[in-house]
């Protein structure tokens, strides 16, 4: 089983960031990086990661609409996606769980939490 | 034979000993000195031994029954003792040479010959006494042979002496080259650690692996410990200063530096020793200002840009001057670093220079601009201002801290004088 975790960002320093804590991890995950939501759809169907980590809001394409169409693809509909977002309200938690979110994730991030929770979905 | 020649003899020869303690040439001097010793013995006391073993390598040549002495020598020598079977002389040729030792003086051949059967593994033809003495008994040495024994134990102490300044000289020779050796092997292991601590403490099997590499290195086990130590808490350190730069993305800093000193394997004796220095990197995290960084490579990964930013810079992107001017007045940069050179049909770093010192709002801005070395001596005539300067690429990143801080002192003092 591949440890690809596919992280849809577009602001740098988040990317940064999750780069760092992953390596920090020792999970031995590879991190793809994508800046909008068109190309984390792209290289979730060419890389096929073992979890998707999607910003919800990002240009060109946001995450409210790569979400449903990663999920509507029989290639990717089994990738878990965690909604990684900056928008903690409880309606927005709802909101990403029904558009098949696995998990809600509120930035700003804890290292360690983070880390336990994507720990969760690379187990075999 | 004078008590104090065998005393010198005997003492340069156990200096030598101390200095290489198995060197054959060593142990064939000392040999001879114990002969010669055992051979003062005989002349002094009547006692009877059995016979000595002839040969043997460092076997000491008992004393043997001799005829008191009387006050002067005899003008006939007394009968002598009966002899053992005589031992059939042998033809004196010198063994091969061991292998030179770097640093090592040949030590020169003795001019006398060696005794017959040879009593030490000598490569050397040691100085001996003019008659193997291999009798149960003998008379008092004449004086012609007494003369010959000092002059052999003159030559003796001669060779020894050179043989301890060569061993010295090769000692200190080897020294050096262990510590150039040690240098280079500790250089070796520090990168390989520092590759290894790069994301934390290593894997068991990682560690196993340095330690392995450290014994190859012959590398003392307590200097390895302490580079490691060293390398984990300068690891350690560069990560908290990377996760300062980004605190703002974090949920809390104090959880995200405990999460990292378990990363990196930390204990708390050890933070607290390094606090200090954990707590002037806190600080240097403290907003500084706002660097307006125009650069030709903003696209591409500049690593000046999060060394700014660790550094407690905002920091805005410019690809050319002309985007620069766009930016200046919603930015209001507290700096500017500029490269001189842009794409065709952009504005130069100078040219951007000069328009801004014609611009009344951005005339006293600090300005550095990031030249080729060829445009050092064009800067160097030019007349830039105090809060203005330049840095030679590849820039040095202490280089530029120091740099900055020096333009923007002289706005500080210049915006003081104003009120």
């Amino acid at each position: 089983m591949n440890k690809k975790i596919l992280l849809a960002e577009d602001d740098e320093d988040n990317r940064d960031l999750v780069s760092f804590v992953l390596q920090r991890s020792r999970l031995g995950a590879e991190l793809i990086i994508a800046e909008n939501g068109q190309e984390a759809v792209d290289k979730a169907i060419e890389h096929l990661p073992r979890l998707i980590l999607m910003d919800m809001q990002m240009p060109v394409m946001d995450g409210w609409t790569a979400i449903p169409i990663l999920k509507g693809d029989t290639r990717t509909k089994h990738i878990p996606i965690i909604a990684f977002t900056a928008q903690a309200k409880p309606e927005d938690k709802v909101r990403t769980l029904e558009i098949g979110c696995a998990e809600h994730y509120s930035k700003p991030m804890d290292p360690e939490e983070l880390i336990t929770l994507i720990r969760k979905y690379l187990a075999d | 034979m004078k008590e104090s020649r065998f005393h010198e003899a005997r003492t340069e020869i156990e200096k030598a000993k101390k200095l290489d303690p198995a060197n054959v040439y060593v142990i064939a001097f000392l040999d001879r000195i114990n002969y010669f010793e055992a051979q003062k013995k005989k002349e002094a006391g009547p006692a009877v031994v059995p016979p000595p073993v002839v040969g043997q390598p460092g076997s000491v040549a008992p004393p043997v029954a001799v005829p008191p002495r009387t006050a002067a020598p005899p003008a006939v020598a007394p009968p002598r003792a009966p002899s053992p079977p005589a031992v059939k002389p042998t033809p004196v040729v010198a063994p091969p040479s061991p292998p030179q030792k770097p640093g090592a003086q040949a030590v020169p051949a003795s001019p006398l010959p060696a005794a017959g059967p040879a009593q030490s593994p000598s490569p050397i033809a040691v100085p001996h006494s003019p008659k193997p003495r291999e009798v149960s008994a003998e008379p008092a040495p004449s004086p012609a042979e007494q003369k010959a024994m000092e002059a052999t134990l003159e030559e003796m102490k001669r060779q020894i002496q050179m043989l301890s300044h060569s061993l010295e000289q090769e000692k200190k020779a080897r020294e050096e080259m262990t510590n150039q050796q040690l240098d280079s092997n500790v250089r070796q292991l520090r990168h390989s650690l520092e590759k290894a601590w790069l994301n934390g403490a290593p894997s068991e099997t990682e560690g196993e692996e340095l330690h392995k590499l450290a014994m190859s290195l012959t590398i003392p086990e307590n200097v390895e410990q302490s580079l490691r130590r060293e390398v984990k808490l300068k690891m350690y350190s560069n990560a908290v200063k990377e996760v300062i730069a980004k605190r703002q993305l974090l949920r809390s800093s104090s959880s995200t530096f405990e999460w990292l000193r378990k990363v990196y394997q930390v204990t708390m004796e050890e933070y607290l020793e390094y606090e200090t220095k954990f707590l002037l990197d806190l600080v240097a995290d403290q907003y500084k200002g706002t660097v307006l960084y125009v650069s030709p490579n903003v696209k591409s990964k500049d690593d000046l840009v999060p060394r700014l930013k660790a550094a407690g810079y905002a920091v805005v992107l410019s690809g050319n001057p002309e985007e620069a001017l766009e930016k200046i007045e919603k930015v209001n940069p507290n700096i500017i670093l500029c490269h001189t050179e842009f794409s065709p049909g952009s504005l130069s770093g100078i040219k951007f220079l000069h328009l801004l010192r014609a611009t009344v709002k951005f005339n006293f801005i600090p300005f550095i601009l990031l030249c080729q070395e060829s445009e050092v001596s064009q800067l160097q005539s030019s007349e830039l201002r105090q809060h203005e300067g330049y840095l030679k690429k590849p820039v040095d990143i202490d280089e530029l801290m120091i740099t900055m801080n020096e333009k923007l002192a002289h706005f500080r003092d210049y915006v003081s004088s104003l009120s």
